[in-house]
């Protein structure tokens, strides 16, 4: 034993010591990949609050971009849903004209109409349309066309109070914008003051109704304070029907236009009204008005024609005794050579009066030119009869721009 | 005179008859045209070509935006004597295909 511990003893001495030894190298390297080991995880820390922190800033930027969207479509419904929304439309007009026998040539038109409609909800609109425009002397004509509160009280039956075109016939109503008439001049006896009425001052209902296949009835009925006389030296020389504030007569208008749509594309109206007219201070006497339009459109092409008349009583009292019938008629006939620019129109009118200066016939061939279906050049010439001498005599060229807006 | 008042009261009286008698049929119309429905698009461009060339050139839905279609539409129902139901069905293609 002693032997042995002898002999053992620096060996011991040396195992514990290379033990010692190699336990403090491996301590050492032990340490430092513990060392490195800690920074790959500081490194994989940062990475990951980096990563941590460009989450959250795309979050941010979601949640804005989801704001924005928001409020991009609340805008846009804005304007389509608002309870109260506006449109403000209209039609300008430029036009010369060349008479050969009388009056020689012109600049003589240039007009402006907005027109202003405001809708609250699906329940009420009220519409006006003004005109603006440059008189031959030069000033300034403004006028009220129409101006109108319509309350739609159900899906067949609008209420219609104010100013309103008048309903009989179709013309004076639905083809005065100079982007819709097909020619640069109205029909002889369709325009101021002549044998179609314009405009009404009072209240109406109307609508349409659907039967069948593909079928309609459509009505239009008022009452209004109706039109007042133009007289001049004892006779009445004309049926003024702008639409008056006032009832002269005291007696009202009623009247009214129905009309079928047997196909689509195919209309047939009837229009009549019954009332009274005559001058300030003076009895009444009997007014009365009866017309007929009819309107086709096949393909190209566009058929239109119309008969109106306009009746005034006798009345001895007055400073105008003798009435009278003021009656027109036209039928045109318009087609676009598609696909082109181009349109051609050819319409007869025939005026009648009392008043032989004012009688007229009147064939008008026109060819228009269209870069848009409400913005055209219109080029016209009349042939017209009248009583020698007359204005209503003279043949005419006409050259329009329209633009309807 | 009196025959004046009379005249004037027939008028008056048969206009609010009328009127009364129109509008006790009256329709949900605002409610209908919200929720619409899946054929009201085909019924539309049928009476848009139906209805709307019949006084003027066709207007295209590119022309104008959804909330100037919507007054012009009701602009036209007046106009043109439109049904409140053609009316939406118009509106609703126009304002699809704008
Ligand atoms: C009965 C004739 C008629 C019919 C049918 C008709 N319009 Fe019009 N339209 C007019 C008239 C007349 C005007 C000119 C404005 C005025 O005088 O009030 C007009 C004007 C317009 C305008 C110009 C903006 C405005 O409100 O003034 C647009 C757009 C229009 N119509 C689209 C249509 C559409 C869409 C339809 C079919 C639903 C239609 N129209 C059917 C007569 C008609």
């Amino acid at each position: 034993m002693q032997y042995l511990t002898n002999k053992t003893l620096p060996l011991a001495a040396a195992i514990s010591g290379i033990i010692a030894l190699s336990s403090s190298a491996y301590a050492d390297s032990e340490s430092q990949s513990l060392q490195s080991e800690v920074q790959m995880l500081r490194k994989e820390v940062a990475e990951l609050r980096a990563l941590i922190k460009e989450q959250s800033s795309a979050q941010e930027e979601v949640k804005n971009l989801r704001n924005e969207v928001k409020a991009t479509s609340h805008a846009q419904s804005e304007w389509t849903n608002a309870d109260s929304t506006f449109h403000l439309s209209g039609y300008a007009a430029a036009g010369y004209t060349d008479r050969k026998q009388s009056g020689g040539s012109a600049f003589n038109v240039a007009s402006f109409n907005p027109i202003f409609n405001f809708l609250y909800r699906d329940i009420v609109l009220a519409e006006a349309e003004l005109e603006v425009a440059t008189a031959a002397d030069g000033s300034t004509e403004t006028k009220l066309e129409y101006g109108s509160i319509d309350i739609f009280l159900n899906d067949y039956a609008t209420l219609v109070a104010g100013k309103f075109l008048s309903p009989l016939g179709h013309f004076r109503q639905n083809a005065h914008p100079a982007w819709i008439n097909k020619f640069p001049s109205l029909p002889p006896g369709f325009g101021e003051d002549q044998a179609a009425p314009a405009a009404e001052v009072g209240l109406g209902v109307r609508g349409g109704y659907p039967f069948g296949q593909d079928m309609k009835m459509k009505y239009a009925l008022y009452a209004g304070n109706g039109p007042e006389l133009e007289v001049d030296a004892g006779e009445i020389h004309g049926i003024k029907s702008d639409g008056f504030a006032r009832d002269v007569d005291r007696r009202k208008v009623l009247g009214g236009r129905v009309s079928l749509v047997p196909l689509p594309k195919f209309e047939i109206g009837l229009s009549g009204a019954s009332g009274g007219v005559g001058l300030a201070n003076e009895p009444d006497r009997s007014y009365r008005a009866i017309g007929t339009d009819i309107g086709y459109q096949w393909k190209n092409l566009d058929l239109r024609a119309e008969y109106i008349s306009q009746k005034v009583g006798d009345q001895e009292a007055s400073a105008a005794p003798l009435g009278g019938t003021w009656k027109a008629w036209y039928g045109q006939a318009a087609y676009r050579f598609l696909p082109s620019k181009w349109e051609g129109v050819l319409r007869y009118g025939k005026y009648e009066s009392p008043r032989d200066s004012q009688r007229q016939k009147q064939w008008a061939v026109g060819v228009n030119y269209l870069w848009g279906p409400s913005v055209m050049a219109k080029l016209g010439y009349e042939f017209n009869r009248g009583l020698a001498g007359q204005e209503a005599d003279a043949n005419r060229w006409l050259l329009q721009l329209a633009y309807g807006f | 005179m009196l025959n004046k008042s009379f005249q004037f009261v027939r008028v008056a009286g048969s206009t609010l008859v009328l009127t009364i008698v129109l509008a006790s049929a009256a329709h949900a119309e605002t409610t209908d045209a919200l929720q619409g429905d899946s054929g009201q698009s085909a019924r539309g461009v049928k009476a848009w070509a139906n209805n709307c060339a019949s006084c003027h050139n066709l207007r295209p839905a590119k022309e104008l935006r959804d909330d100037q279609w919507r007054v012009v539409v009701s602009h036209m129902r007046v106009r043109a004597d439109l049904t409140g139901q053609e009316a939406r069905d118009i509106l609703k293609f126009l304002q699809e295909n704008n």
